[in-house]
Parts: structure tokens; C-alpha cells; sequence
């Protein structure tokens, strides 16, 4: 694994190109900053500067290299590299909060936005106009939406939400694409019609993810809970009440099982057996650093007993890699389906790659880190 | 005089099993917070370690509530067991299980 250190701010969120030369990143700010590998090192390349808010999300679209962008300015920008330079495209989300989030379509012939409006705009390109238009799902969002995911089919799309909430939407714009066919979520899929929706659980949904075949949704709450609704199981769901603080990021590796983090600043490995339907946590994939084993002096030992009324010589900092929460995962190689790599980005400033080794693909071992 | 410790671990499953955690009477959470509160209070420190193992994971959650609201409402002696109950609790639920008492939309 890699770990760089971008900035001493959070990372917002970052989204990385096609091949996995440049991430860009929002540096807790109004921008987003563009960086490219060279060789082992990271030099910024571009500074894009539109947002009056937080840039909030950004998604990087792999086949036609566009960006889009939303921020607490209530704002979305789609960006195209035009020579050397990205020029934005104002994309009105009609919508009075922050947005939170957005994620483009497997096709890119569309984008959604999840917003403290309490709805989602989904986004496309009216030719005829040549400017992007917008149509929401609101029915039943209740609060704010944190997190999205869509289906490989390019209609469905799972939402996450401060309401305690997991569905599944429908997001067909038939503008843009064909009727889709039937999938175990259901066959009738008009816009806005609502697939799935999960009981309630004690907490803000952060993160949501469909598996690769898309016949799976995991989604971790703030309740410390994760959570997976099979639909080749009539949709039943799965949780599991986790030891950690809260997750807050999640993706599927392989059909059978997840990397998650958050606040506990490593990321983990769970796996869902489908026969059972059961998670179980399957690990830490952060090796530990050698804590220096060396004594404390009587000053030391003083001044742990004045700030933290103890003594103990254990050391203090964490031993983690991220040295504060992470807040996104991106998985870099493999796809998810057979991941091999991953990438996170937290409160730390920092990027961490972790490679993925799959012991023995043809049992039901779960992978571990290299 | 202390119970055996057979009849404290009956009496302890027994008081986790009947807890009113979907009731919305008041009073009927007062009484059973006050019964597990003596059951709490009433194990020997060397037997907490065997009865929270003997607790599942929603076992252990609805466990750790109670502890905290004990806290809330401390009687003369009932923070210092009640003390060694949270740290026998929390090596088996971990901070997750003091999350989800903080995030309870049912309380005890």
C-alpha cells in the first residue's frame, strides 16, 4: 500500500480519470484541485475555480473524460478539457440547499445529485437546447441525501439518506435511453418510481453501493450498522452491528464482499455469505507501524498525567495509516467485482492505495490486503 | 444476603428478555430500569465477565443500554459496578455498541 500526503485539510472527496493517472480532489474548499502522477510523485496541474460553497462531489466520467462537480452553492458543473484548460457548464439543480453528492450513470448520458432538499435531481443533456435540465424524485425523501449509487443498467439508482433511509429509485429518462428490462428489483420502472426501501435504522446513511451485478445493495449508517438487501433474495436485507465507530464509506470487491471505513480510520473487510444471508466482519486491513518501544522519561510520564490522568506508557497516537476519519473509498483496479486495488481519501489530508490479494478465488476465503 | 450466582444469571436473562423496549409507557421503563438496576448491582465483580459473555450482540446492545441509564440515574453505590459492567460490555461490543446506544430511536 501507498499512502501521500495531499494536504493538512480534509480531503472533501476526489474522483480519479480513466486510467488512474490524476485524481482530482476538493481540498476543503470552493475548488477542485487536479493532480497527476509523476513517477512517485503527485504535482497539481490544474485548479478549477467555479463554486461559491464546498465542493461537496466530484465525479469523474471514465469513457468521456468529463467532470461534474456539485458544492453547498447549490450548484452542479459539468467540466470538459478543452485543449489544456476545463471549461464548466452550469447545470441548474432547482434545488434551495447544498448538494451533496453526485455520481455519474454507467453510460454518462446522465448525472444525479443528492441535496439537503430533501430530493434528487437527475441531470441530462437536451440536445436540442444544447444545456443540461434536470428532473427530480422527491417522493419519499424525508431529510437529506448523503449518498448515491447506480445500477450497471443506468436506470436504477440507490440513494442513501439522513432519514434513516436505503431505496432504490427508478431514474429512467426516456429522453435519453431505452425502456430497460426486467431486473430482481422489478419490472415497471417509470421515473421517480420508488424499487425498494429499507426499515428503518438508527442512523444517517453515509454511503451506499450496489454490487457489480447490481443484484445486491450495501449501505453503512451512522448507527454503526452495515447493512445489505439481496434481490435475488426477495430483497432481504442483512445487517450487521459493527464493534466501530461509524462507517462512512462503503464498496463492494467481489459479489461476496466489502471494504468499508470511517471514524476508526482503517478500512475493513466484511463478507456476506448468501446461503445464511449473513455478514460477518472479516478483519482490519491496516498493518500497525512498529510503536517505538522506548521508556518515558519522569517529565513525560508527569505531563500524561496532567493532560490525560494517566500514566500509561501506551502510545497515544494512532497506529493507523489515515490519521483521521475516511471519508471516501474508490475502488482503482478490478472494478467491483474483483477489485484489486482501492483507494481512500479522509480528514487526514491524505490518499492511501491498498492492493488486494485474493487468496484462492475458487473458495469462499475472503481476500486480504498484500 | 447475595443471591447465587445461578439465580442472578437466570435473573439477569430473564430482565434483558422482558425489557419494554418497544413500549411507549414511561412507567413501565421506570420499573424495569429500577429492576435491572438490582440485578446489576446485586452480581459478585468476578461473575460479570461470564454473564455478558453469554449475551449475543443484541443482547449485549440492550446490555449496554441499560448500564448507561443506570449511570443516569446513580444510586449509592451503583456507578462503581455498574462501572465494571461497562468495561466487561465493551470488550465484547466495542464503541459500536455505545454508538448504537446513543442513536436509539427505542430506549429503555
Amino acid at each position: 500500500m501507498a499512502y501521500h500526503s495531499f494536504l493538512l485539510e480534509p480531503i472533501s472527496c476526489h474522483a480519479w480519470n480513466k486510467d488512474r493517472t490524476q485524481i482530482a480532489l476538493c481540498p476543503n474548499n470552493h475548488e477542485v484541485h487536479i493532480y497527476r502522477k509523476d513517477g512517485a510523485k503527485w504535482s497539481k496541474i490544474h485548479e478549477l475555480k467555479e463554486h461559491n460553497g464546498q465542493v461537496t462531489g466530484i465525479d469523474w466520467a471514465p469513457e468521456s473524460n468529463r467532470l461534474v462537480t456539485c458544492g453547498t452553492d447549490r450548484n452542479a458543473y459539468v467540466w470538459t478539457l478543452k485543449g489544456n484548460i476545463w471549461k464548466p457548464t452550469l447545470v441548474i439543480l432547482r434545488i434551495n440547499r447544498a448538494a451533496r453528492c453526485v455520481k455519474w450513470s454507467p453510460k454518462e448520458n446522465k448525472f444525479a445529485v443528492g441535496s439537503g432538499s430533501r430530493l434528487i435531481s437527475i441531470c441530462y443533456f437536451e440536445q436540442e437546447n444544447d444545456w443540461w435540465v434536470c428532473k427530480h424524485i422527491k417522493k419519499p425523501i424525508r431529510s437529506t441525501v448523503l449518498s448515491l449509487d447506480w445500477h450497471p443498467n443506468n436506470v436504477l439508482l440507490a440513494a442513501g439518506s439522513c432519514d434513516f433511509k436505503c431505496r432504490i429509485f427508478s431514474a429512467y429518462i426516456k429522453e435519453v435511453e431505452e425502456r430497460p428490462s426486467p431486473t430482481p428489483w422489478g419490472s415497471k420502472m417509470p421515473f421517480g418510481e420508488l424499487m425498494f426501501e429499507s426499515s428503518s435504522s438508527c442512523g444517517w446513511v453515509h454511503s451506499i453501493c450496489f454490487s457489480a451485478s447490481g443484484a445486491r445493495v450495501a449501505w453503512v449508517s451512522h448507527d454503526s450498522t452495515l447493512c445489505l438487501a439481496d434481490a435475488n433474495k426477495k430483497m432481504a436485507v442483512a445487517s450487521l452491528c459493527t464493534e466501530t465507530l461509524p462507517l462512512l464509506a462503503v464498496t463492494f470487491i467481489t459479489e461476496n464482499s466489502l471494504v468499508a471505513a470511517g471514524h476508526d480510520c482503517y478500512p475493513m473487510l466484511f463478507t456476506y455469505e448468501e446461503g445464511q444471508g449473513v455478514l460477518t466482519f472479516g478483519g482490519k486491513l491496516d498493518v500497525p507501524k512498529q510503536s517505538s518501544q522506548r521508556g518515558l522519561t519522569a517529565r513525560e510520564r508527569f505531563q500524561n498525567l496532567d493532560k490525560k490522568a494517566s500514566s500509561d506508557t501506551a502510545n497515544a497516537t494512532l497506529d493507523t495509516l489515515h490519521k483521521n476519519s475516511i471519508r471516501h473509498i474508490s475502488v482503482l483496479a478490478g472494478g467491483k467485482a474483483n477489485c484489486s486495488q482501492f483507494c481512500t481519501t479522509g480528514m487526514d489530508g491524505g490518499m492511501s492505495i491498498w492492493d488486494v490479494k485474493v487468496r484462492h478465488p475458487h473458495c469462499l476465503c475472503p481476500p486480504r490486503l498484500r | 444476603p447475595l443471591p447465587r450466582t445461578g439465580d442472578a444469571l437466570r435473573a439477569f436473562h430473564t430482565a434483558l428478555r422482558s425489557s419494554p423496549v418497544n413500549s411507549k409507557s414511561q412507567a413501565l421503563k421506570e420499573q424495569a430500569q429500577g429492576t435491572m438496576l438490582k440485578v446489576l448491582t446485586s452480581f459478585k465483580s468476578s461473575d460479570i465477565e461470564q454473564a455478558v459473555n453469554s449475551l449475543d450482540r443484541n443482547g449485549v446492545d440492550l446490555l449496554m443500554k441499560y448500564i448507561y441509564k443506570g449511570f443516569e440515574k446513580p444510586t449509592e453505590n451503583s456507578s462503581a459496578i455498574l462501572l465494571q459492567w461497562h468495561e466487561k460490555a465493551l470488550a465484547v461490543g466495542g464503541l459500536g455498541s455505545i454508538v448504537r446506544v446513543l442513536t436509539a430511536r427505542k430506549t429503555v
